[in-house]
């Protein structure tokens, strides 16, 4: 990399380099039995230059052909747009997203801990067909650019994935799926009491007519569909046009019990990171505060056009350029549990999985979206299953009228989501 | 390309002809690829790369294990670490695969205008002509023209003794215009893959013109009101319904072990009218799901999955077939070299039927005309599909457009509720794909006739 680095010292204005590289170790447990064992070993390097004030960019994974993938960018530059935008010319690594437990994975145990969460659910649902999916991997990235940062951070990451499917005679389906992560082992037995507990639960079917009707969204279905609000949250977005948000910095566009943040620092995340794709510091931000519009997730080249702080969200793989892209994304707890949420709820619906969500143009916030795991409440109480039916409406509007937050939250991947009720979403069946 | 690998295929030949064990293989590709995106009056992306990599899969002892890795040079540590970790596993129920005769061949894409042979301003140029089409009314807000090739040269061998090169050439372009009227914000797209040379997307302008003035269009659009109507789907939605309602739940890998599927799915029981075919076809050159061999070594095949109305046959890897006694179809493929090979869909349809679009129309009465298709998505018995946009038909005739459409239904249920079948079939891929497992996305095409549908559901507010 050095060298390289010596050879576009003289044919670029500025440049970075990027190195990244991991092992990562999944075993696959397909209906009810371990499938497969898999080891992978993969690293990258993306070369990104700025020749006459135009950005050139080229990668390889073959670490003999770094020149040549260097002397590509440049020449790729001529194509590129005049860009005004500097490196970073200091950063420092305060923590690493790791942790040197990921070593203490063990195929074997780890087979153990799988075989004993599928016999739990066996034991209760002897016909449930379950997956499981347990990944320990490790690697590192390492920038290096023409302002003189030359950083390295560590990551580590352990996932957990369980589902289960139960199918009716009819052909009817029930599928339940739940993950964690961490950035070293973990137990997980929590996964399988839920999914026992979600299947209990969607065993009878239960009608509702057509029209409005009081949703809770669990942090599950949350984590999905809050990304048709953060899409306009990001800077790419906001210079395109594109954006609902764009020139709202400071208003209140929802409800003010709306809080939003991306967190690149939050402790024991195997999301967060200490510098971005550019080598650029990484800060929590508010994105959404107390209902107001705050920041918007940038990189170099946005928040250039835009006049913002670059803050650490210009992530990329090793074969891409950066774009603003968020860490870990945690939303704002409210006062009351989800149980007594739910205890209040006279008729309603808990949608845990939807399908299809993101296939209408939700720049706008308009949704509609098939649910593939809902609940009926009745009383209070989780009644049953509710099945062939959707929720069409639009959620910036939900998200800026009445809703109730609970106190309770769950981390689904990188997200921190509580439950949200709206009191009144339009429902098809 | 040059590269074919020819020293590491000699030490693959070497560690598979004295393996010992009941099956491996070894995949190896590189690969170098172009990409150019452009969006309004902004270059986003220039750029051009190359990747390698290889993978390892053995069966022994009926514990299945897969390394991936890209750097060669250390190949016969990683083949042994894969003997190695399938040493480990100790499996409770061992996996058993189809042995098949070994294929020994040579392929490559056959292009009339080599994309390597082209400059990268020839192909910036086309990229930026359309994309000056896309933005060609005020009320386009931004665009998004992306251009996409890749030549690659992949191998496949494995310890039946098929040794497989494959030198390939894909690309594609994906064209979209996003039109804004006050807060009013209304993205269309549409795009164009396969395998063969640069003449694939070369005079696309019309369908540039397309994209630009459906996005203008659809600002003044209605959403449907949500409720349950006879469908008119064209043929690029009766595609994408095909592939998301019973494509997936062709696939084996979602049968085989489980007793209450395989109940269910039995060949001959009924699925749809008698005019029904379905047929998963991954020989056809040039579409973006065809393979000259799945990612197993094995010759893909027309494989009729609804004969008739009537459940025929199911799409296999080795493992599946041998599992459900069936004959291996070559629908085993991987996203890239470094993913295990899993039960796909290669070029997917429904075969042409009888009757002529107005008849179609007409025959619907009351109901939606939905066109094009933004996305899919099933869960095996339940599906959903967002049609690009649509029109009302109000006693057999075409009336106001609509936007949104986002069709949902029972997999079974809808299939029978399936009325009437055109004459019409087109085929569609895109730079876009399929995603299963993680792996995503994988190039497959899609089509069909006119169809109408009774008995759609179609969210919305009343």
């Amino acid at each position: 990399m050095e060298k390289t680095a010596d050879r576009l010292s003289a044919k670029a204005g500025w440049f970075d380099i990027i190195e990244v590289s991991g092992t990562g170790t999944p075993l696959l447990f397909k209906n009810n039995r371990l499938h497969s064992v898999t080891e992978s070993q993969n690293s990258g390097f993306g070369v990104r230059v700025s020749v006459n004030g135009k950005t050139g960019f080229s990668y390889t994974n073959d670490a003999a052909c770094l020149d040549e993938t260097a002397d590509r960018a440049v020449a790729m530059s001529e194509f590129g747009d005049a860009e005004d935008f500097d490196l970073p010319d200091k950063t420092g690594t305060p923590f690493e997203p790791y942790d040197k437990r990921i070593h203490a994975y063990d195929i074997k145990l780890e087979i153990g801990k799988a075989e004993d969460a599928i016999t739990a659910i066996l034991r209760k649902f002897p016909a449930a067909n379950i997956d499981c999916r347990v990944t320990g991997s490790h690697g590192g990235m390492r920038i290096v650019n023409s302002k003189g940062i030359d950083q390295t951070y560590a990551r580590s990451r352990y996932a957990a994935y369980l589902s289960a499917m139960l199918i009716h005679d009819d052909g009817s389906k029930i599928e339940v799926w739940e993950g964690t992560s961490a950035l070293a082992p973990v137990p997980y037995e929590s996964l399988k009491e839920k999914i026992m507990y979600k299947l209990a639960k969607a065993l009878k079917n239960k009608k509702i007519p057509s029209g409005k009707v009081t949703v809770v969204v669990s942090p599950k279905a949350l984590a999905r569909i809050i990304g048709i609000v953060t899409a306009g949250l990001n800077a790419e977005s906001v210079w395109k046009g594109i954006s609902p948000f764009a020139g709202k910095i400071g208003e209140p566009c929802f409800s003010a019990d709306l809080t939003i943040c991306d967190e690149p620092d939050r402790s024991g995340s195997p999301y967060s990171y200490p510098f971005d794709g550019e080598g650029v510091s990484a800060r929590k931000k508010f994105l959404v505060k107390q209902g107001g519009i705050e920041k918007f997730v940038t990189d170099l080249k946005y928040a250039r056009k835009l006049n913002l702080l670059p803050e650490g969200n210009g992530q990329r793989p090793y074969s891409a350029l950066p774009r603003p892209s968020f860490s870990n994304m945690v939303i704002g707890g409210g006062a009351e549990p989800y149980a007594g949420m739910l205890g209040n709820i006279k008729l309603g619906i808990l949608a845990d999985q939807f399908i299809g969500l993101g296939q209408s143009n939700t720049l706008t916030g308009d949704f509609s979206t098939g649910l593939d795991l809902a609940y009926l409440i009745e009383n209070g109480e989780i009644t049953g299953r509710v099945k062939d039916c959707m929720l069409s409406d639009n959620l910036f509007k939900l998200l800026a009228g009445e809703i109730a937050v609970s106190s309770d939250r769950e981390p689904v991947g990188s997200v921190l989501a509580p439950y949200i009720l709206f009191p009144q979403v339009n429902y098809t069946s | 390309m040059e590269q074919d690998f020819s020293h590491i295929r000699k030490r693959a030949v070497s560690l598979l002809s004295g393996c010992g064990c009941e099956y491996a293989e070894i995949r190896l590709s590189s690969g170098k690829g172009t990409a150019i995106s452009l969006s309004g009056d902004q270059t986003d992306t220039v750029s051009s790369g190359e990747t390698i990599g290889g993978s390892v899969r053995v069966l022994s002892d009926g514990a299945l294990s897969f390394i991936s890795f890209n750097d060669l040079s250390r190949i016969e540590y990683f083949f042994t670490r894969g003997l190695d970790v399938s040493g480990t596993m100790r499996p409770r129920r061992k996996t058993r695969i189809r042995s098949c005769k070994p294929v020994r061949k040579k392929f490559y894409t056959k292009q009339k205008k080599d994309i390597c042979a082209l400059s990268l301003e020839e192909k910036f140029n086309l990229i930026s002509s359309y994309n000056s089409i896309l933005k060609s009314s005020r009320l386009i807000q931004t665009t998004r023209a992306v251009y996409r090739d890749l030549r690659s040269v992949s191998v496949f061998l494995n310890t039946e003794g098929s040794e497989i090169i494959y030198d390939k050439a894909y690309c594609g372009i994906s064209l979209a215009s996003i039109a804004r009227d006050g807060a009013v914000i209304q993205p269309f797209h549409d795009s164009f893959s396969g395998y063969g040379g640069f003449d694939l997307v070369e005079n696309r302008e019309a369908a540039a013109e397309r994209v630009a003035k459906t996005a203008v269009d659809l600002l003044a659009a209605e959403s449907a009101a949500g409720g349950v109507y006879r469908v008119v789907a064209d043929q690029k939605l009766a595609g994408v319904f095909i592939h998301e309602a019973f494509g997936h739940l062709s696939e084996a890998d979602f049968i085989y072990e489980n007793e209450r599927l395989k109940k269910i799915m039995v060949p001959g029981k009924r699925l749809g009218p008698e005019e029904l075919t379905v047929i998963d076809d991954g020989t056809i050159p040039g579409l973006a799901g065809y393979i000259p061999c799945d990612d197993e070594g094995i010759l893909p095949e027309k494989t009729r999955i609804i004969n008739n109305g009537l459940l025929h046959a199911r799409l296999h890897s080795r493992e599946t077939a041998e599992k459900m006694g069936e004959a291996v179809t070559g629908n085993a493929r991987a996203v890239g070299v470094a993913n295990q090979p899993i039960v796909r869909m290669t070029n997917t349809y429904i075969e042409n039927g009888s009757r002529d679009t107005r008849e179609i129309l007409e025959a619907a009465g009351d109901g939606i005309y939905a066109v094009g298709a933004i996305g899919g998505q099933t869960n095996l018995e339940l599906f959903t599909f967002t049609s690009g946009y649509g029109y009302e038909i109000r006693d057999g005739k075409l009336g106001k457009m609509h936007k949104d459409i986002v069709l949902s239904g029972n997999v079974f249920s809808t299939l029978s509720n399936i009325d009437m079948i055109g004459n019409d079939r087109q085929m569609f891929g895109g730079l876009g794909g399929c995603g299963k497992e993680g792996q995503s996305p994988l190039p497959v095409s899609f089509g069909g006739p006119h169809i109408l549908i009774k008995n759609v559901l179609i969210g919305g507010a009343p």
